[in-house]
């Protein structure tokens, strides 16, 4: 009998040394949390040979500053997510992190092909390969106040510049309230969800900046009418600079704003009233838009890479295919997170049929993620985007140039940093 | 040789000291000015290169005349609002260390809650701005406007410091004989040519200290445009402490980020050099 206990403690030891463990690091979000505990700790138990050690991204200024720590230690996770497109490209720059296409081959594809990725996954292609796999993609869309504009007469929110003008001749008065929010902020990243939003929905999601010839190309005829909109409306004080602590829309100082569908359950939560009286409805495009083609947004996305120093390649991508190849994972990514999953066949799909007609706003997130066009895979994402507020959108907003001023001067700008 | 090595053992924990918290970063900040790296593997020797791009860089020159604009604004309010608070404080007769902790209160707050609390407050449609245009029919933007943007926050930042340096300059004051005043006042000085001819001369060392404490404040101004305007509008509050810190953690160029931050340092050195030549007098109070 003692033998065999001896035997017993003898192969628990050799299995626990002989096991492989990844570290794997996910957003330190609570809903993201909720989603990655259980299914770390299923896979655990299914696979004693290979263990994941889950953790949140340590606490610091931001995710990216965490990573950039842990890989200058030589502490970087084996695999990590929380990844935006600016930075994968500096990783990839600075060569740790693993190309999926080249490392994995087939069975790269069929994973892309099980999660109905291809549509998807072109965008965060760099140089020809693919070192992200993109995990959702949250399209912006705009949020107008159903009861207010319904009050003024309208059956639907406005689609066009000159819709949105007569709207605003009728609502706005300066210094009191507002047609709606044009421009979103200061930050850097605040461009994603105003300039880069509407310039993807004029060009019907043509790229702002040429990544392969390393230049900015939207001072063409699309980027001329998005500027044209937003020194209009400044100009005739239907829009406002700064908007104060409180969401304008619950306020009524505006009716309308760009948002992404992280924003629903705070608004659920915060402003109840917004939360029950929204339409929400694609990014305003220019009057001569064609009236059936679809409207192109923006897609705030965030990936999952895998680092160069990760010992055990094969046995972490066995570890990726067994979460995204299996499309409840992708159900239980909804109810945990309310974020679309970035696969195209959200609305064909009957498994996630159950969140498209339970929740409206979630579905109206989720029907636009095939043209929701992720940003430029650029290394100089912040430097551009700040480049873009100086030059473009402040000059605007304080009409301090004119759009066509305003678009040359911050193209060159830009080319100068992408040089 | 006995006394030698007790003297090393007693040096000896804060030479280690020295050597771990300053030695090595400082070591490493030349290091790092002189190459190139970006977080993974050896740093690159480039020799003088981040230095030549730092003086073509318009970003640098932006903030440099941001950094000499805010002098010119705070420098002065904060100067005078601290010599009113001492001038006052030394005439008080009771309650003297409650208005002194009230307003010292200010400069313990945490940067962060203050600055929150200050970009609401006066935010475009906070109660300030409500007030002024239910009242005048006129709003102030406080932190929207290129020019005042920077204002408002030599404006809060003055708030933060004036009890603490006032403090100084009241012991500075404190410290000067009474005779000198009983003196002049027998010779038939007025209270204002009390003021100029013997408070301002002989205050000068606390003075001084005043200025150089403010001038190195003025280049490690972070946490109020961090929070409140993200270096905006238009680059105007952009400071040294700030890019230093989105470059090396967001644009991920801590070699850059290394010789901005030796930059500014000689920068904000040689500012109080200069100071202490033009200000700094010899005073002898006994």
């Amino acid at each position: 009998m003692r033998k065999f206990v001896w035997i017993g403690v003898l192969l628990t030891l050799v299995t626990l040394v002989g096991a492989v463990t990844l570290t794997f690091w996910t957003a330190p979000n609570p809903n993201q949390e909720a989603f990655w505990k259980p299914l770390v700790e299923q896979w655990n138990k299914e696979h004693p040979d290979v263990q994941i050690e889950w953790k949140t991204i340590p606490a610091a200024g931001s995710s990216e500053e965490a990573i950039l720590t842990a890989i200058a230690a030589g502490q970087a996770p084996d695999i990590c997510t929380n990844i935006f497109s600016g930075f994968a490209a500096q990783l990839i720059e600075e060569d740790v992190l693993v190309p999926f296409d080249e490392e994995f081959g087939k069975d790269f594809w069929v994973l892309v092909g099980a999660r109905q990725m291809e549509s998807v996954i072109e965008g965060w292609a760099y140089k020809g390969h693919h070192y992200v796999i993109p995990i959702y993609a949250n399209p912006m869309l705009m949020w107008w106040r159903k009861d207010v504009l319904q009050e003024l007469g309208y059956d639907k929110p406005p689609r066009t510049y000159s819709e949105v003008y007569e709207l605003a001749k009728k609502y706005a008065v300066p210094g009191e309230k507002y047609a709606m929010i044009v421009l979103k902020g200061r930050n850097w990243w605040d461009r994603w969800f105003d300039f880069i939003t509407f310039y993807y929905a004029a060009s019907g999601g043509k790229a702002y900046i040429d990544v392969e010839k390393g230049k900015a190309v939207f001072n063409n005829e699309y980027g001329k009418k998005v500027a044209e909109f937003i020194y209009t409306m400044f100009k005739n004080k239907w829009t406002a600079v700064d908007w104060g602590a409180e969401f304008a829309l619950n306020n009524l100082r505006a009716l309308g704003s760009l948002m992404g569908p992280w924003s629903i359950n705070w608004a659920k939560e915060n402003y109840p009233d917004v939360y029950n009286n929204l339409w929400l409805a694609p990014p305003l495009v220019p009057d001569d838009y064609p009236t059936n083609a679809p409207i192109k947004t923006f897609a705030d996305t965030k990936g999952l890479v895998m680092f160069k120093s990760c010992k055990h390649k094969k046995e972490a991508f066995e570890f990726i295919k067994w979460v995204f190849s299996n499309p409840q994972n992708d159900v239980k990514w909804i109810e945990k997170t309310k974020m679309p999953p970035a696969r195209a066949d959200l609305g064909t799909n009957p498994l996630f049929a159950k969140f498209m007609e339970e929740d409206p706003y979630f579905a109206a997130y989720a029907s636009q993620v095939g043209n929701a066009v992720p940003p430029a895979l650029i290394t100089t994402t912040i430097d551009v985007q700040e480049a873009m507020t100086t030059f473009l959108t402040e000059p605007l907003m304080y009409l301090k140039a004119t759009p066509e001023e305003a678009l040359s001067k911050a193209v060159k700008e830009i080319n100068k940093l992408l040089w | 040789m006995r006394e030698a090595l007790l003297g090393w053992q007693f040096s000896g924990v804060y030479l280690v000291y020295a050597a771990i918290f300053w030695g090595y970063p400082f070591v490493w900040l030349l290091i790092l000015a002189f190459s190139r790296w970006r977080f993974f593997g050896k740093p690159k020797p480039i020799g003088f290169d981040n230095f030549v791009r730092l003086f073509q860089d318009p970003i640098f020159w932006r903030i440099f005349w941001n950094t000499m604009n805010f002098m010119a604004y705070f420098i002065p309010m904060v100067v005078l609002g601290a010599f009113l608070f001492a001038l006052a404080l030394s005439k008080v007769k009771y309650f003297r260390t409650f208005f002194t902790l009230s307003f010292l209160v200010a400069n313990v707050s945490s940067g962060v809650a203050y600055s929150i609390l200050f970009s609401n407050l006066f935010s475009e449609t906070g109660p300030v701005n409500s007030f002024l245009y239910k009242t005048f029919g006129v709003t102030i933007p406080w932190f929207s406007d290129p020019q005042l943007a920077l204002l408002s926050i030599a404006i809060i930042v003055t708030w933060k410091f004036i009890g603490y340096y006032g403090l100084i300059l009241f012991a500075g004051m404190q410290a000067i004989p009474k005779s000198l005043y009983e003196a002049a006042e027998l010779d038939g000085a007025s209270k204002w040519t009390q003021f100029w001819r013997i408070t301002v001369p002989l205050v000068n060392p606390a003075l001084t200290t005043v200025l150089v404490f403010a001038i190195n404040l003025t280049f490690g101004i972070f946490t109020e445009p961090y929070m409140i305007t993200g270096g905006g509008p238009m680059r105007r509050t952009l400071t040294f402490l700030l890019h230093i810190y989105t470059t090396a953690f967001q644009r991920m160029n801590p070699s850059y980020a290394a010789t901005l931050a030796i930059v500014t340092g000689a920068l904000s050195y040689g500012c109080v050099i200069l100071v202490r030549k033009l200000v700094e007098r010899e005073v002898h109070l006994t």
